[in-house]
């Protein structure tokens, strides 16, 4: 089976094709564009729809090119449904509409959450993991129970990514900001208090995000340090709560910000002490892209016929608890 | 030489703590240490284990008053981030047989409104942190809790509860979740529990992607 998958839902724009063959996945090609908003500023939705209309014909081509498939050859095709933003989504929907209608291929709305989560599993070999979804979008803690990814813990307010986002570009960088912060973090060892606050297994950031403009004029460089260091506590708290809580023997770790070194050496710590196999996914798969969506796919279509077109919509919020599993 | 030798068997490796069977006096304990988490850093971990520690210890032994079931505290030790208290029988309310769960959360339901009811929110309501012996309930681990009176947090404690519920006890959830309420509500009146369960929802509502549009 070969399934372009088309990824839109924030800054990247990504074809992808996998084929898969039994129960194995292999990549033949993902190509990605990636919106940059000017330096200290963030993602604007109408922009960043605009690139993705401007550069989706140019990725799909290079995508089918690299993979030696013509569009002839696929088997489906599937897009990210949601969550995200509403002008981005609707981009990569109506490129796989185009192509599903015209060439009548099969289509597969897909969880944009669970495609992080499926590719991250396929490429590390993960069997039943806890997994860490961290990225702009999502901080949620999962795991795998009847049917449904259930959520053990999240985020009250805003995300990781958005948290090490907006205090780098509050210090005047592009976001995505992540890489920057934990640079400017390595170069310090000076602590200053910061709020610090895990509700039962949920996490909260923003007092801290308020707090740490606060400290930036005394010193970026240990703002960043403790920044990080309060932030990623919380969420090895967090984990380490469900870990203990569901006596999952891997972890999983996916999504953008599981980039960022000091959080996996704080999350592979944590496994260590649980005796718990720890994964991360691999960094170029770890952040928006089309493999994720195709291989979510994939394995739909080994159970599920395509969606009707008239059924193709995008839908911004849509939380990966409330996706049935069918495979 | 073996009657100095104090016998010191790990429970359980909490999240937050090492829960260790011993012996306190003569005693049949449980031994709690917040050990020094090596990922998390120094100054912060030495905060939040010497505030938890303390806040247990006092709380723990503070809600007896209000007629609540929890383990005699012995000894504390917040140099060390010790505490030695009563080991209690019974089971965990999360290994029960599901008809007994459901059953159990209108007592649950009952003790939290009670913490409620005197401005204790208790931070950290799940089924592992309940025992159940024959027919008494007993409550644990307060190291999360707090003072307070606001109904945002006396929500986030149900929230949590609900959460719980939702992804360990799938089948039950909504038996269990009803049970609990109608406990709740007898303590804390209907008003008040009306006003809580609607705050629950304005948090569910912050949740990401949580039917916004």
């Amino acid at each position: 089976m070969l399934c372009l998958g088309i990824e839109s839902t924030a800054h990247t724009f990504s074809c992808a094709v996998i084929e898969k063959k039994g129960t194995n996945g292999k990549i033949l090609s993902d190509v990605r564009k990636i919106y940059k908003p000017s330096e200290g500023e963030g993602i604007h939705p109408r922009e960043a729809s605009r690139h993705h209309a401007e550069n989706s014909p140019q990725v799909l081509s290079e995508c089918l090119e690299k993979a030696c498939v013509k569009i002839s050859d696929l088997d489906m095709v599937s897009y990210a449904a949601g969550p995200g933003l509403g002008p981005c989504l609707r981009i990569g929907a109506v490129v796989a509409r185009s192509l599903a209608s015209y060439y009548n291929i099969p289509i597969y709305p897909v969880n944009h959450a669970l495609g992080h989560i499926e590719l991250g599993k396929m490429l590390t070999g993960a069997r039943d993991p806890l997994v860490l979804l961290v990225s702009g979008g999502h901080t949620m803690i999962l795991a795998f129970l009847g049917k449904k990814w259930r959520v053990f813990g999240e985020t009250l307010d805003i995300t990781l990514g958005q948290l090490l986002d907006q205090i780098g570009r509050h210090a005047g960088f592009a976001s995505p900001c992540g890489s920057k912060i934990e640079e400017l973090a390595s170069r310090s060892s000076k602590y200053e208090p910061l709020p610090y606050v895990v509700k039962g297994n949920d996490v909260s950031f923003s007092g801290l995000f308020s707090a740490t403009k606060r400290i930036m004029p005394k010193g970026l460089e240990s703002a960043c340090f403790s920044l990080q260091e309060t932030a990623f506590s919380m969420m090895g708290e967090a984990v380490e709560r469900a870990l203990s809580f569901t006596g999952k023997k891997e972890f999983l770790i996916v999504g953008g910000v599981a980039a960022n070194k000091r959080l996996s050496e704080i999350l592979q710590s944590i496994c260590k002490r649980h005796n718990c196999k720890f994964f991360v996914s691999p960094k170029e798969y770890a952040g928006d892209c089309g493999s994720q969506i195709s291989w979510v796919g994939l394995l739909e279509s080994s159970k599920k016929a395509g969606a009707k077109l008239e059924n193709t919509f995008v839908r911004q919020s849509w939380r990966i608890d409330s996706v049935e599993i069918l495979y | 030489m073996e009657i100095f030798a104090i016998l010191l068997k790990l429970v359980k490796k909490g999240a937050e703590a090492d829960i260790y069977l011993t012996t306190w006096n003569g005693k049949k304990s449980i031994l709690k240490i917040r050990k020094r988490k090596e990922y998390r850093n120094e100054i912060l971990d030495n905060r939040i284990r010497t505030l938890r520690t303390v806040r247990e210890a006092t709380m723990i032994s503070e809600v007896k008053q209000f007629g609540i079931s929890t383990p005699l505290v012995y000894f504390v030790d917040s140099k060390k981030f010790e505490i030695y208290m009563q080991f209690v029988e019974g089971r965990l309310v999360r290994d029960l047989p599901s008809n007994m769960i459901i059953k159990t959360c209108e007592k649950i339901g009952k003790m939290v409104g009670t913490l409620h009811n005197n401005s204790i929110m208790h931070g950290d309501l799940t089924t592992s942190n309940f025992i159940l012996l024959r027919n008494k309930l007993v409550i644990l681990d307060f190291g999360l809790s707090q003072k307070t009176e606001r109904i945002e947090d006396h929500a986030i404690d149900l929230r949590l509860f609900k959460e719980v519920l939702n992804s360990a006890h799938v089948e039950i959830v909504n038996k269990a979740w009803l049970s609990f309420l109608r406990g709740y509500g007898k303590i804390v009146g209907s008003q008040r529990r009306e006003r809580v369960i609607s705050q629950v929802s304005v948090i569910e509502k912050r949740g990401r992607y949580a039917n916004v549009v």
